[in-house]
């Protein structure tokens, strides 16, 4: 499914029969053609597990299916939208983020907390994105939205990165992810206690960062 | 000296070694490397710069981050725009001010009534001395040149920093003939003369005077 | 490190855009703009008022509609003028004996060669001629051809095409399925129901969507048979703020 970008807000999908795409209800802009829009509470996948597996992960981001012949051109909030493809690997993302994704990719949701322990679950009360992520599996294309553009930081073994859990985007590859307090910050931060920690990636992948500490 | 770069226009990194920079609190959105961050008073060194402060109430809250690798910035999506200070003297409205080389020195300075009419108190940050220091605009800004041929008049709500010798005053772009209808909507202006560069930004800020 | 550029008196550009947030307009003579548009000038520019004595036959020439004439100045004299829109992206635009209907918060400065009207559509402005307009979008505008449907908060505008039509999606709309969705709210509508529809030739307008610019009004228009007026503009009292992502009926599909 080849997402287009037409400008730095806007990207094209063309639709065939057979295939079908997921989106964010209400960010459609325009469409050409023979073209449906179903609300999906599941998202389309997981059947009745994947769709109470949501409701408890308070993931449950509206998403509509999208589906027929044409163009769609889909936008979200005048936000910066950017096309990840994923060739087989995991793409962690928080869903209030997903402008659109390819039908094919198999969804799911993370639990945070298994992977960073007691500091993952932390990390999800940071982000106010609830414990849960959303993952995206498989071969295809995501659009994402961030807030100003984001930057792509690669994460190499030996060199980690920390990020502001607020300006945290998405992560991709074999990421370890956990809480971590810089020499001084959390003194410095002082404004909540959730504050005081950046999240530390490590590993082999990629990480993207929006350029604002708002979430959307 | 740390070196400033830009990561697209909205972020900004810096590249330490075991050196240290100055920048708004809470800007920091990623670091590679070792990083330490000391909460810092801002607003000027020293106990003068301690009395001005609270006198003009010109409010900054700064950290002080020093360590070895990169570290990102970023303020609200905001366009970052480098200033590169050889000897002369920033006016930046401090909230407008991202990041400083710790080489540079910050302080403030009184601005008349142009602070006045944008609701950011009377008084402006200077930064003074040699190095990088970088700046926050509403959308990419734009620098105008003053030459004492070519004055220049800019809205108070999209003006953001100077650098140079430049004079600066209110003046009302008010036809008065419009009175008797409704104001024209670009009720002041500020007025620069002398021989400087103008950093204006395509947005206003909400102003009493200009009206917008 | 190469620097900013730096642009002065002589280098800014003629009429075209400084960087995507700003436009230069080389004024020699006049210019319509909407109120608190202009950031910066070089030269000697006095901004009228609309409504009094000297500039209204100019006015006459192209305000053809009761326009709330509050709302714009002219811009006279001779100079740079920087124009921006609280860094929405701003266009510029040529109009060749033609027109184009424009959403009314967008259009931010025009030539007086251009006149100046009231769409039938409520909230749209019209521009019939030959010159130079302004407008700004949120991120850059996109260019599309009919037929085409187009999501309401997306459209800025368009060019010489007849007016558009709504769209509902009927197919979603009824059937027991859709019944119990509208009445239950259970399981959500797409968000995606109804659409402005084009067809025949020409040209549409699209921005990314949601932050509308403020609605600014067009004028009533005369009570009479024949006559659609204009609803009062549905806005949401409140601006929208940047960063905010999606409001709750769009979330939850109301």
């Amino acid at each position: 499914m080849p997402f287009r970008l037409l400008n730095s807000r806007m990207v094209e999908a063309k639709l065939v029969p057979g295939q079908r795409l997921f989106s964010q209800r209400g960010a459609m802009l325009a469409y050409k053609g023979d073209v449906s829009f179903t609300p999906s509470v599941t998202g389309g996948q997981g059947g009745v597990m994947g769709m109470i597996g949501r409701r408890v992960a308070n993931e449950a981001t509206p998403l509509m299916t999208v589906e027929g012949a044409g163009t769609v051109m889909f936008g979200h909030g005048g936000h910066h939208v950017h096309v990840i493809e994923l060739s087989g690997e995991t793409l962690y993302v928080e869903a209030d983020r997903l402008l659109a994704f390819d039908g094919s990719l198999q969804q799911g949701t993370m639990f945070m907390g298994s992977q960073g322990g007691v500091m993952g679950m932390v990390r999800g009360q940071v982000t106010g994105q609830g414990l849960f992520t959303t993952t995206l599996k498989g071969h295809g294309a995501v659009a994402v939205m961030a807030h100003g553009g984001f930057i792509e930081l690669p994460i190499v073994p030996g060199r980690p990165v920390h990020v502001d859990p607020q300006a945290y985007v998405a992560h991709r590859g074999e990421v370890r992810n956990k809480l971590s307090a810089a020499l001084g910050w959390r003194e410095m931060v002082g404004r909540g206690s959730g504050e005081a920690f950046q999240l530390e990636l490590s590993g082999n992948g990629t990480v993207y960062v929006q350029a604002s500490e708002e979430k959307l | 000296m740390a070196q400033f770069r830009l990561q697209g226009s909205k972020v900004l990194a810096v590249d330490l070694s075991g050196d240290a920079v100055k920048a708004k609190n809470g800007a920091m959105v990623a670091y590679e490397g070792e990083m330490s961050f000391k909460k810092m008073t801002g607003g000027g060194d020293g106990l003068r710069g301690m009395v001005t402060r609270r006198l003009t109430g010109e409010q900054m809250e700064v950290m002080e981050v020093k360590g070895r690798g990169t570290c990102y910035f970023a303020d609200r999506a905001t366009e970052i725009n480098l200033v590169t200070l050889r000897g002369e003297t920033l006016y930046v409205e401090s909230s407008n001010l991202l990041c400083t080389d710790a080489a540079l020195r910050t302080g403030t300075s009184f601005t008349g009534l142009r602070g006045a009419s944008q609701g950011t108190g009377l008084f402006t940050t200077t930064v003074e001395g040699s190095g990088q220091a970088a700046i926050m605009s509403d959308g990419q800004a734009v620098v105008l040149r003053v030459t004492p041929s070519t004055p220049l008049q800019v809205d108070p709500g999209a003006y953001i920093a100077h650098t140079g010798r430049l004079k600066q005053h209110f003046q009302s772009g008010v036809n008065f003939r419009t009175f008797i209808g409704e104001g024209s909507g670009e009720a002041f202006q500020i007025r620069f003369e002398g021989e400087g560069l103008v950093y204006v930004q395509p947005s206003e800020r909400n102003t009493i005077g200009g009206d917008v | 490190m190469n620097g900013p550029v730096i642009h002065d008196a002589h280098t800014l550009p003629v009429d075209d855009n400084v960087n995507p947030y700003a436009f230069s307009v080389d004024l020699d003579g006049q210019w319509f703009l909407q109120k608190g548009k202009m950031i910066a000038y070089y030269g000697q520019i006095d901004f009228h008022g609309i409504g009094h004595g000297r500039l209204d036959r100019l006015i006459a020439h192209s305000f053809h509609s009761p326009l709330h004439a509050a709302d714009w100045v002219v811009a006279e004299g001779r100079g740079k003028m920087l124009l921006a829109d609280r860094s929405f992206d701003v266009n510029s635009f040529d109009l060749e004996d033609g027109n184009l209907t424009v959403r009314s918060g967008n259009l931010l400065a025009f030539q007086p060669s251009l006149s100046l009207k009231q769409s039938i559509v409520p909230g749209f402005l019209t521009l019939i001629g030959t010159g130079k307009f302004v407008a700004a979008s949120n991120g850059p505008v996109v260019f599309v051809e009919p037929p085409i449907r187009v999501d309401p908060q997306a459209l800025v505008g368009w060019a010489d095409c007849p007016s558009p039509c709504h769209h509902y999606d009927h197919q979603y709309l009824t059937g027991v399925l859709g019944g119990v969705r509208a009445f239950t709210g259970i399981g959500g509508t797409s968000g995606e129901e109804h659409q402005f529809e084009f067809v025949g030739a020409g040209t549409v307008l699209l921005q990314s969507t949601e932050q509308l610019m403020a609605e600014i009004a067009t004028g009533g228009v005369p009570q009479q048979a024949g006559v659609p007026s204009a609803t009062p503009p549905n806005q949401p009292s409140m601006p929208r703020m940047p960063g905010q992502l999606g409001d709750l009926q769009r979330r939850f599909g109301l």
